[in-house]
């Protein structure tokens, strides 16, 4: 009789627990209940908010929610009465998959007006055979050449192809180092195996071999290294005039510290990612200093607008900060043209309009417009530098805010 | 099967009709949709999974490579050649079984968890060869299955999910159905035999090796196609999720081992709750407390397999021992 209690109690225990993790799941379901007032104009933001890219992720966020803010607090969209955006925010993962899923849940449940997103290029491809589909705009900011190589009508890159990045990267190491006297003939490049460091290295040796300048050291490393001293004692026998090291920010800060400690001062350009965000500064100290990247957008173009970015969250306004927020521009000045909260209507003024109003204007360039592929043509790749805690322009030459300082 | 109790039997074909009907009443752009879609693949991947992991217990941490090769076989003819994705799906069978074949010769007489890392180390293979072999899979920024709506079915091109939703029914059927067959037959017999004691499987005269390659490339075919039928659904993909051990490989034997290993309906129940599981997390925390979501995920499945260690299926067992029970007082 003990025993049969026991099981009795123990069988309620558990439907307890089934019954509480199936109540806790359902919750949302009836949270959920949107915003049905007809004045709020829904638009999607898919974004990497957990896992190795999460805090590019929360960057990226941070820069459209800056924007949105500021124009729901002057009175929304004047076109449509006033409407204020409301931002779907929603985590993509590091799963394309998930991110498909995620576009899919916005464009049936919230009815979004237009998708921005994802930074990674694998998250965004997959979002956009979604969007197309659903003839709903997505503007994004990853630079795969692939985002508008497919000539679907629904997409819009504002930054330059990853192939353009990494010729910029090369000719403009290449122009900085002629200023300074020195002709580049010997190049190295090392990068991490996952599929960023892999494409941008492609786009490095392409480049390089287009302007006849010989890659003399050419190193893939497993991501997550613990000893980067191997790669830089062959870097320093190889003799390379600069060095070209792509990844995010943990190897970043192993291969610049390795380097500087064994007093190696070829100059390094950082393929973007970790290599200009405060983290970078923050964990090498001086020892970052005058390190090159390319960068699709430099804050120091725009400072008007980039400086409301670090009174509110305490940071500069890095570039994919900085690019979203333009997305979210276009997308509220296309919202004012069409005058109305129609995707197709705004994806023909998307298609159609030269944006040089508002936070438009702090993409290089200072103004967007889309050609027939979505890519925008204004789009201009910048090197920027470290100075101090700050990152400067030197490259190209019409945009620089300072002198190139060559050697480290 | 054989002794199902008719109310098992009854719920059978109820849900197999529900199956059938439901997705004519949802938005067929939809999202609940798309979600039954990914449950069933997942399902029919599990049930796959279940032929060697769970009857033979080949504990594979390396399927995603036969996934991943389907995947790639098809939209690569189809990008390249315009080959109807049908071909392309044999073509990847063909293919993934080849490459099971091969891989069987040396990992086949590993036991235990030196076979699970083997094989682990053979999708990560897979995923790196596709990684660099740019100029053929279109490297790591990924592939996309072109969008050409005017190419219709025989493309296995749509409108709208409804049609891929049904390719995935009969899929998901179909395995099960080979499953079935399979557990059932003298085949299945001595897949048995080697999970209870290969020693022993091996000395009533069952050619061990032989029926576990067999299995093995029953298996990588049924994963290939069912990796085609994802690229034609997703249209995107790129190495590190078609080859990835968390997205695929392990999710694979997570759905059958959590609905129950080796039962036919284990990897049914085990879809119905990981794939909406999955799919709720993300949307309840996805926003406010992005890594919390996975988190969750993560805690309700370590509280599932405490509960019920030997899948939720066992929950259906305990049940219908309790009512005929009942019957029999």
């Amino acid at each position: 009789m003990t025993q049969k209690t026991k099981t009795t109690l123990l069988m309620t225990r558990r439907q307890a627990l089934i019954a509480g993790s199936a109540a806790a799941l359902a919750a949302p379901l009836y949270a959920r209940s949107s915003f049905a007032q007809s004045n709020v104009i829904n638009v999607g933001v898919i974004q990497p908010l957990s896992g190795a890219n999460a805090q590019f992720g929360i960057n990226s966020r941070n820069g459209i929610q800056l924007v949105a803010d500021e124009i729901n607090a002057n009175g929304g969209i004047a076109a449509l009465g006033g409407a204020q955006i409301n931002l779907v925010i929603s985590d993509a993962t590091s799963n394309p998959t998930q991110a498909a899923t995620v576009a899919q849940r916005m464009m049936s449940q919230d009815n979004v007006v237009a998708v921005l997103g994802a930074f990674a290029s694998s998250l965004t491809l997959a979002i956009s055979e979604v969007t197309e589909r659903r003839r709903v705009p997505l503007l994004t900011m990853s630079f795969a050449d692939q985002v508008t190589g497919r000539g679907f009508r629904n997409i819009f890159q504002v930054v330059s192809k990853a192939s353009a990045l990494g010729g910029a990267t090369v000719t403009h190491t290449r122009d900085l180092a002629r200023a300074n006297g020195t002709e580049i003939s010997r190049i190295a490049i090392m990068y991490e195996d996952t599929a960023y460091g892999t494409a941008q290295a492609n786009g490095l040796r392409n480049s390089a071999a287009a302007n006849g300048i010989e890659v003399v050291m050419d190193e893939a490393y497993p991501l997550g290294i613990t000893d980067v001293s191997p790669l830089i004692n062959q870097l320093r026998r190889t003799e390379a005039q600069v060095v070209f090291p792509v990844s995010y920010l943990n190897d970043s800060l192993l291969i610049i510290r390795n380097m500087r400690q064994q007093g190696i001062t070829t100059p390094t350009v950082g393929g973007a990612a970790g290599y200009i965000i405060p983290d970078f500064r923050n964990g090498l100290g001086d020892l970052s200093e005058n390190v090159l990247s390319i960068s699709p957008a430099a804050y120091d173009q725009a400072p008007d607008y980039t400086d409301r970015f670090r009174d509110r969250f305490g940071y500069f306004m890095v570039h994919e900060a900085q690019e979203h927020a333009a997305c979210m521009g276009v997308l509220a000045s296309a919202l004012e043209i069409a005058g109305e909260a129609n995707p197709q209507a705004i994806r023909e003024v998307l298609a159609s309009t030269t944006f040089d109003q508002g936070w438009a204007t702090v993409m290089s360039g200072g103004r967007i417009a889309f050609d027939e592929t979505g890519l925008n043509i204004h789009a201009v790749p910048m090197m920027v530098q470290w100075r101090g805690d700050e990152l400067v322009t030197v490259a190209p030459s019409e945009y620089a805010k300072a002198e190139a300082v060559w050697n480290a | 099967m054989t002794r199902s109790h008719p109310l098992a039997r009854l719920l059978l074909v109820a849900t197999i009709a529900a199956l059938a009907v439901v997705p004519l009443f949802l938005d067929p752009f939809g999202y609940a949709l798309r979600i039954l879609c990914l449950m069933l693949l997942f399902g029919a991947l599990g049930q796959a999974w279940n032929i060697v992991g769970g009857l033979a217990n080949q504990i594979s941490l390396g399927h995603a490579a036969y996934f991943g090769i389907g995947a790639y076989s098809s939209t690569i003819l189809f990008g390249s050649f315009g080959l109807t994705p049908i071909l392309g799906a044999v073509v990847g069978a063909v293919l993934a079984s080849i490459f099971a074949l091969l891989l069987s010769i040396p990992t086949l007489r590993l036991k235990g968890h030196y076979f699970a890392l083997a094989t682990l180390a053979a999708g990560e293979m897979a995923r790196i060869v596709a990684n660099s072999w740019t100029s053929v899979t279109g490297g790591p920024v990924g592939i996309s299955v072109p969008f050409r709506p005017e190419a219709g079915p025989w493309a296995l091109q749509f409108e709208t999910a409804l049609p891929n939703y049904y390719l995935f029914f009969a899929a998901f059927l179909i395995v099960t159905l080979i499953f079935w067959r399979v557990k059932t037959s003298a085949f299945g017999y001595r897949l048995r035999a080697i999970k209870e004691n290969e020693i022993a499987a091996e000395v009533v005269g069952v050619d061990t090796y032989r029926v576990k390659l067999q299995a093995s490339v029953l298996s990588a075919a049924l994963t290939a196609v069912l990796g085609t039928l994802y690229a034609q659904f997703q249209f995107f993909f790129d190495p590190d999720t078609i080859f990835g051990v968390a997205t695929i490989s392990v999710k694979m034997a997570l759905i059958a081992i959590l609905g129950g290993v080796g039962t036919i309906f284990g990897p049914w129940v085990g879809a119905l709750v990981i794939i909406p599981l999955e799919e709720l997390a993300n949307s309840w925390l996805g926003n406010s407390l992005a890594g919390l979501s996975q988190f969750t995920y993560g805690v309700l499945l370590i509280v599932v397999i405490l509960l019920n260690p030997r899948g939720l299926i066992s929950l259906a067992e305990t049940l219908r021992d309790r009512l005929s029970r009942r019957n029999g007082q």
